[in-house]
């Protein structure tokens, strides 16, 4: 056995493909241990905190910071991530990429620290790792829903590239029925009910008529942009009782929410990310597990082989379509929930962001969620490092998770092997 | 269709070719249906008319009034659309018979070719990525970079007009073909899909757009805003009948013009313009041929690119003069309704044109009825989403209009998935 892996490992292109993420991983490593490192003057310091946000009032516990040089720290985390590039390199490990996701988030700390390098102990530029974690946790979830439903829907052979629009029509939705009713389960019925209706348009259009998928998923995510200004300023802006942006409260797991650092970013949220978190495992364990999963991957990578064992290949788009959508939905009511008010454009396009997630996490639910992670994560920072000092314009860092995103499709990062009829309209012989 | 023709009389009446002119027919009904559909939109969310109908059953007249009140809103909306976008019978009449008030009655045509000349060449550069196979969805982000390139030349080199123009509108083609380039090379190489990497580039784009109008190089001297400088008259695109009429129609529509019959003679006679159809309809052909398809996807992106940087430049040369941190921004965009447009117009140059001067009649009418009714602009876009939704399925049309003879042509993509 170890013979035959050992002459599968020298010809795969998948073999070349790791060769060249452990070699990014180098460089990155090298980069962050000579310029977030060895450059910076030795009298810098950088100060991290860990004051819990969300458990402010009655806090658990209290950790004092954290201040260390930021030269050699620096160039510490730099020679890990040049440590576990060439690791991968060496080693070809099968879980290449969960490493280069390590490296990414030692990039990003090491950025953070380099940031906020002040001189001598005594800071006021300071990061509190608790807030940035919380920020990027909520933003990471609503990725989260995006991708799981490009999972169902791309899994079955059906580009759903509506996520966005779709989480347009659930925040749109979400934030009225929630301000009418003050009650967050009906709101999220009503955003998956909304997300499910624009799968099914998206579902009759392109499997009932065949049209190109990636055309009507923009012009349908055109179409809620449009609609959702129009309502905006025809029914919420005269209105604003229907657009009130209640946050949904945090729901604070007894004990595990008193755990340092790692309680209020995992143990004191909304219920959305926990409802997420059970979404993953579910999506998981269907899709690998059970007949129903077998089916739909079937039917994503041969239907007619599937048709010819008697799966009904359209049924089996329709449904997972249409249960993407309403995924989606409930992510656009989990943006509004913990973003806020719904404006119109708010979701930036994150729906496209999390159909990268999807693509650098392999059409698997665990890899979307670990891609939707380290979005989420340079999201955030890309939208709040401009309170530090760092010597790039806000419109330079804006761009940041967009350039990532492209980065992500091409490849560039390793290329990646969609469902084998994923966008492929299916005809009946 | 066959046996259709060898039964009718040898001249078929214009009724019958109509019917049977499938793009026309088909793209006429979907406009009807959007219009149709606008209609209930607006219905829909207008107070005064949903009140109008909350009583109905308490009077026998009630329902006569509510309907009278229904069609009183939706004609006051689309008639604010038309004599905004088109002409004004009541002014026409008047300057017919005082002979004055002519800048007025024909502001609203001037400013429909105004907005249709940049949508119209941005559209065409959609519409020859389409028949190649290859959906540009990036192209506002290329008319923006068009726009900026636009503005540096015209506003920091001075020359003589004659050398000025071109360059500024040359200055606009490259900058559409930097932002272009990227997702070509990207495309040919690795296999990213064009549609998410243009779309990224579209919000790249626009916060360049701010970091460029913020930039000591290109930012109105004396401004702290995110304003450009003003180009140079002599890389201004002048208006048509001079600044005295007050009509904004510029010069613009010569460039509309030449684009059109470029893109005639490309597609219908250049030999590369032959590769780019191959290789939309049949790619497997087109590389058994000898078409080296990663030289037509760079291209392509080429000229798609660079008619939108055009389209960018055009826009601010023969209207503002200068770009701002708004420009092409939001409902001023032009990169989603080119597509439409590219669609409705079947991606042939002269129905990208019909399609152009429609959809900027759209939204020129559009603002005029936001300013008369109230009725969000919006509504503009809503309409044309619905009827590219429809003009991409056509045969979801022919179903509900149960036409038969129509032949109807499946719009396709080359690439489906991800294609990496």
């Amino acid at each position: 056995m170890s013979v035959a892996l050992e002459a599968s490992r020298v010809t795969t292109p998948h073999d070349r493909r790791t060769t060249t993420i452990g070699a990014i991983m180098i460089g990155l490593g090298l980069f962050i241990a000579v310029v977030f490192g060895l450059v910076v003057p030795s009298w810098a310091h950088s100060q991290l905190t860990f004051d819990p946000i969300n458990t402010a009032v009655h806090a658990p516990w209290h950790l004092g910071a954290l201040t260390v040089e930021t030269r050699w720290t620096d160039t510490l985390l730099g020679l890990v991530a040049v440590a576990l590039g060439v690791e991968v390199v060496l080693r070809h490990p099968r879980r290449a990429m969960s490493r280069f996701g390590a490296t990414s988030i030692l990039f990003l700390l090491a950025l953070l620290l380099w940031a906020s390098r002040t001189s001598g102990p005594a800071t006021v530029n300071f990061v509190d790792l608790t807030a940035v974690l919380v920020g990027s946790s909520s933003l990471a979830m609503v990725l989260i829903y995006g991708s799981l439903s490009g999972v169902l829907c791309e899994r079955a052979g059906v580009v759903n590239i509506a996520i966005e629009g779709q989480f347009i029509a659930g925040a749109f939705l979400g934030s009225m029925i929630e301000s009418v009713t003050n009650n967050f389960w009906l709101a999220t019925l009503a955003g998956a009910l909304a997300g499910a209706f624009f799968g099914w348009i998206l579902a009759f259009l392109a499997l009932r008529y065949m049209s190109d998928q990636i055309i009507v998923g923009v012009v349908i995510v055109t179409l809620l942009a449009a609609l959702s200004s129009y309502l905006n300023l025809q029914v919420l802006t005269p209105y604003p009782q229907f657009n009130l942006g209640n946050l949904a409260p945090n729901l604070a797991i007894p004990l595990l929410y008193k755990i340092p650092v790692l309680g209020p970013v995992l143990f004191n949220q909304t219920g959305f990310f926990y409802f997420a978190i059970v979404l993953i495992a579910v999506i998981s364990f269907g899709l690998f597990r059970t007949r129903w999963g077998l089916r739909v991957r079937a039917v994503g990578e041969h239907p007619k082989a599937a048709e010819s064992v008697g799966i009904n290949v359209v049924a089996t788009r329709y449904r997972n379509v249409i249960m993407g959508g309403a995924v989606a939905g409930i992510g656009g009511v989990s943006f509004m929930a913990t973003q806020g008010q719904f404006q119109p454009g708010y979701t930036s396009g994150f729906g496209y962001i999390a159909l990268a997630a999807l693509i650098f996490g392999r059409w698997t639910p665990s890899g979307a969620v670990v891609a939707s992670v380290l979005f989420g994560i340079s999201s955030y920072l890309a939208g709040n490092l401009q309170g530090y000092s760092v010597p790039i314009p806000t419109e330079i860092l804006g761009m940041f998770p967009y350039l990532i995103t492209i980065a992500v499709v091409a490849g560039l990062i390793g290329r990646v092997r969609p469902p084998a009829a994923d966008g492929v309209p299916y005809q009946r012989s | 269709m066959s046996t259709e023709s060898i039964t009718t009389a040898p001249r078929a009446s214009w009724w019958r070719r109509l019917y049977t002119q499938s793009p026309t027919l088909l793209a006429g009904l979907a406009i009807a249906l959007g219009i149709v559909v606008g209609a209930f939109v607006i219905i829909f969310t207008s107070p005064v008319v949903l009140r109008s109908w909350r009583h109905i059953f308490s009077s026998g007249g009630a329902i006569l009034s509510a309907l009278k009140i229904t069609v009183d809103n939706v004609g006051a909306a689309y008639r604010a659309m038309f004599t905004g976008s088109v002409i004004s019978p009541t002014l026409l009449w008047h300057s017919l018979t005082t002979g004055h008030g002519w800048t007025t009655t024909l502001t609203p045509l001037s400013e429909t070719l105004t907005y249709a000349t940049p949508l119209l060449i941005a559209s065409i550069g959609v519409g020859i990525a389409f028949q190649t196979g290859i959906f540009n969805i990036g192209a506002n982000g290329q008319a923006q970079m068009g726009g900026i390139g636009g503005a540096a030349v015209g506003s920091m080199i001075h020359v003589p007009m004659v050398i000025h123009l071109p360059l500024t509108l040359l200055a606009g083609i490259l900058g559409g073909v930097l932002v272009g380039l990227v997702p070509g090379l990207l495309k040919a190489y690795t296999g990213a899909h064009e549609v998410i990497v243009t779309l990224m580039f579209n919000y790249v784009v626009a916060a360049f757009l701010i970091f460029s109008v913020l930039s000591t190089a290109l930012q109105q001297p004396g401004q702290s805003n995110d304003i450009s400088r003003t180009i140079d008259a002599s890389a201004q695109l002048p208006p048509l009948f001079g600044v005295a009429s007050g009509l904004r129609v510029s010069y613009g529509i010569f460039v509309a013009a030449a684009v059109i019959v470029f893109a005639w003679w490309f597609l219908e006679r250049s030999s590369l313009g032959f590769e780019f159809r191959v290789t939309g309809q049949n790619p497997q052909a087109a590389r058994a041929s000898g078409i080296s398809p990663r030289f037509i996807i760079i291209a392509v992106f080429c000229v798609s690119g660079g008619l939108a940087g055009l389209a960018g430049t055009v826009q601010m040369q023969s209207t503002t003069h200068y770009i701002d941190g708004g420009f092409l921004i939001g409902n001023a965009g032009i990169g989603f309704t080119a597509i439409t447009v590219a669609l409705l117009g079947r991606n042939k140059p002269v129905g990208i044109m019909w399609g152009a001067l429609l959809f900027a009649a759209l939204g020129v009418g559009g603002r005029a009825m936001q300013a008369a009714t109230g009725i969000p602009l919006d509504l503009a876009t809503i309409i044309q989403s619905f009827v590219v939704l429809l003009v991409a399925t056509p045969v979801m049309i022919t179903e509900i209009f149960r036409l038969r003879n129509v032949e109807t042509q499946r719009i396709q993509l080359a690439t489906q998935g991800w294609g990496s």
